[in-house]
């Protein structure tokens, strides 16, 4: 019961925040998540409304599920979480329809598939089901974002090098391609984004030596 | 029956759920270590899409649909429930997950200890789901279709998943920079699989 | 600890929680979705005419460009059900088209047609739709006053493909369509197709690379659902040449 006269933020809450970002990225450490994710990162924009999409249901299920967690029955404790989090993403997938309609039809099965993201039910049973509400909740959030950066680097080299622009506006001038500068190809198509992801881990631990694998 | 032939080699090939879709990567990164775990686990993401993608296809179309109803009473040809389809088809994937892992828990006690916590995580295998997402999409004509391409679909992600295995197990034995050793290779590896794959986009038949 | 009777009161109150949270929530945003699907619609329509419209603006657009919207029926006489041409799918007119072919209904099927004018320029502009690899393809067909030559079209497929068909969705493709004839030099009705070297064929346009299947499923797509309106077509020419005379 000491957690409860914890600030909001203490510096323990701070970190569940921080940590995903770095040390315990859930892609390029955990290897969560990456199913879904490199399929939307042709283009900034809807790599965005994923990674938006993600950490909303992340964070929001999360929390219900530790909310829940003394009542659920250990039995159906898969069903009862997939249960939840299928409900979010069909809310989150509804208001895109509503408010979102062309990012919606770019993004086509990828947003259900964040009902199978291995990061949503990885935190649900790794943090939710023993954590209190709050600190699951910025769990959630911290890992989803985490996830989220990985998407828009991945995203931010995909378009640039593979069409020149940027969140859809041109920002490789006119005259580099008069001066016979042509957009590389291989970056629209899905094998880039699995090698970017490869590089990514690669520097990610040329500074974090202690996650270096071992054969 | 051109049209079937073509729905199978492209959903093996051209559609690759790895390749093309990425499709399931967390478990195909984490249990392709060794062939002989990747051959069982292969074949379990076949038998369950060959199942779950047909059975969800009679479901939207018999039950969620707009119109989907009529079968009942034409007074329901207005009812769409198809914003429901996640949560059915989920629901699906979820319980027959749960049937294989008892079978296999029974009957191949080895590769069960092997595949661990992976097995119940079939049920949140983007591959699966995404075969029933795609069949939703795609409207297929009818379930003859439907079970080609489910079927397609997972012996694409059987080859995958085998010959990234075949290759991880050779790489133990080259010199990486260290910090590429593992995931960072497997994922440059996949890469350049898809690569490979890519030559097959020019045979639609 | 848990009872089979509280696992199971608690998976139905689960049930019904959510289902009735996910049906309010599906009730309450289907008014914006359903916008959003027509704005879709408007502004293909508005593109294959030529008129160039974004999603604030298209509805207005459509109301001052669009001067007219009929029903066809199979022997090219305009028809009125009461129904706005525009909610008229072409998809369920072809299904009913096909069940009266096969003997099972007795639904007379109609078809949408729309006239935008634009400088006193009359173009016709009809929907099309069908199938390609992977799933549907629809797109919309305008033509120019002598009902024959393509004023401009507009397609698109559901979703990401991955191969090379997905090219069909592209503008430089669509252009290639621009002045190509649906009908031939003895008024035969050929529709347009996509073939090898088709960019030199008056009723052909260039065959896409790797993607043969969605290229031979857009070719058919444009031809069945064009050919509905070959009826109303010869009558308009007919008429047109007897207006010269």
């Amino acid at each position: 019961m000491e957690n409860k006269k914890q600030p909001l933020f203490s510096p323990a809450n701070m970190k569940l925040l921080s940590k995903p970002l770095g040390r315990d990225n859930p892609i390029t450490v955990q290897v969560l998540g990456v199913c879904s994710a490199l399929a939307v990162t042709v283009q900034l924009q809807p790599a965005f409304v994923m990674a938006v999409s993600v950490i909303a249901v992340l964070a929001v299920s999360n929390l219900l599920v530790s909310l829940l967690r003394t009542t659920i029955p250990p039995r159906i404790r898969m069903i009862v979480q997939l249960m939840i989090v299928a409900f979010l993403v069909i809310i989150v997938d509804q208001i895109l329809l509503a408010f979102a309609f062309e990012i919606s039809r770019q993004l086509s099965i990828f947003v259900g598939l964040i009902i199978t993201n291995c990061i949503v039910m990885g935190r649900l049973e790794a943090f939710a089901m023993t954590n209190k509400p709050w600190q699951s909740f910025l769990d959630g959030i911290g890992n989803a974002t985490g996830y989220g950066v990985i998407l828009l680097i991945v995203a931010f080299f995909r378009e640039l090098l593979g069409s020149g622009t940027l969140w859809g506006f041109q920002v490789i001038p006119n005259a580099f391609y008069e001066a016979g500068y042509v957009n590389n190809g291989l970056f629209i198509l899905p094998p880039m984004a699995l090698i970017l992801v490869g590089v990514m881990i690669w520097i990610h631990r040329l500074k974090n030596n202690e996650l270096i694998e071992k054969n | 029956m051109e049209n079937l032939l073509n729905i199978f080699i492209s959903s093996i090939f051209v559609d690759n759920m790895i390749f093309a879709y990425f499709l399931g990567m967390c478990a195909f990164l984490a249990i392709s270590k060794t062939v002989r775990t990747s051959v069982g686990f292969g074949l379990v993401i076949l038998f369950v899409l060959a199942v779950t993608v047909p059975l969800n296809y009679l479901i939207f179309n018999y039950l969620l649909k707009q119109g989907a109803l009529v079968w009942i009473s034409p007074d329901l040809a207005h009812v769409d429930l198809s914003f429901l389809s996640f949560i059915m088809f989920i629901a699906v994937i979820a319980s027959l997950t749960q049937v294989v892992e008892m079978v296999v828990e029974k009957y191949a006690p080895v590769l069960y200890n092997e595949l661990g916590i992976f097995l119940p995580l079939v049920a949140v295998q983007c591959a699966i789901m995404g075969g029933s997402l795609f069949m939703q999409e795609r409207e297929y004509e009818n379930i003859l279709e439907v079970s080609v391409f489910a079927l397609g679909s997972g012996i694409g992600w059987l080859i995958a998943i085998v010959g990234i295995s075949a290759i991880r197990e050779k790489i133990r034995y080259s010199n990486i920079p260290a910090p590429l050793r593992g995931l960072g290779i497997a994922f440059i590896v996949t890469g350049l699989m898809a690569i490979g794959f890519m030559s097959f986009m020019g045979i639609r038949l | 600890m848990f009872s089979n009777r509280y696992i199971f009161i608690y998976a139905t109150v689960l049930v019904v929680v959510i289902a009735a949270v996910l049906s309010m929530t599906a009730q309450f945003l289907q008014p914006f979705q359903q916008r959003n699907i027509r704005i879709a619609k408007i502004q293909d329509i508005l593109t294959s005419a030529g008129i160039d419209s974004k999603r604030t603006n298209a509805e207005e657009l459509f109301d001052r460009y669009i001067v007219e919207q009929r029903l066809i029926n199979r022997h090219g006489d305009i028809v009125d059900d009461g129904r706005n041409p525009f909610d008229v799918e072409l998809r369920d007119e072809l299904r009913r088209l096909q069940d009266l072919e096969r003997g099972r209904g007795t639904e007379e099927p109609v078809f949408p047609l729309f006239i935008s004018e634009v400088n006193g320029e009359r173009k016709y502009i009809v929907p099309v739709i069908g199938r390609g690899l992977w799933g549907p393809l629809w797109g919309y067909v305008a033509l120019l006053g002598d009902f024959n030559t393509i004023a401009g079209v507009v397609f698109d497929h559901a979703g990401e493909t991955p191969g090379l068909g997905s090219q069909i969705a592209e503008s430089w493709f669509h252009k290639q369509f621009v002045g190509k004839r649906i009908f031939d030099d003895n008024d035969n009705f050929v529709s347009v197709r996509l073939m090898r070297g088709g960019a030199n064929n008056p009723h052909g346009v260039d065959a896409l690379s790797g993607g043969t299947i969605t290229g031979d499923g857009l070719s058919e797509t444009i031809q069945t659902s064009l050919e509905n309106y070959v009826p109303y077509f010869r009558n308009q020419r007919r008429q047109q040449q007897q207006n010269i005379k």
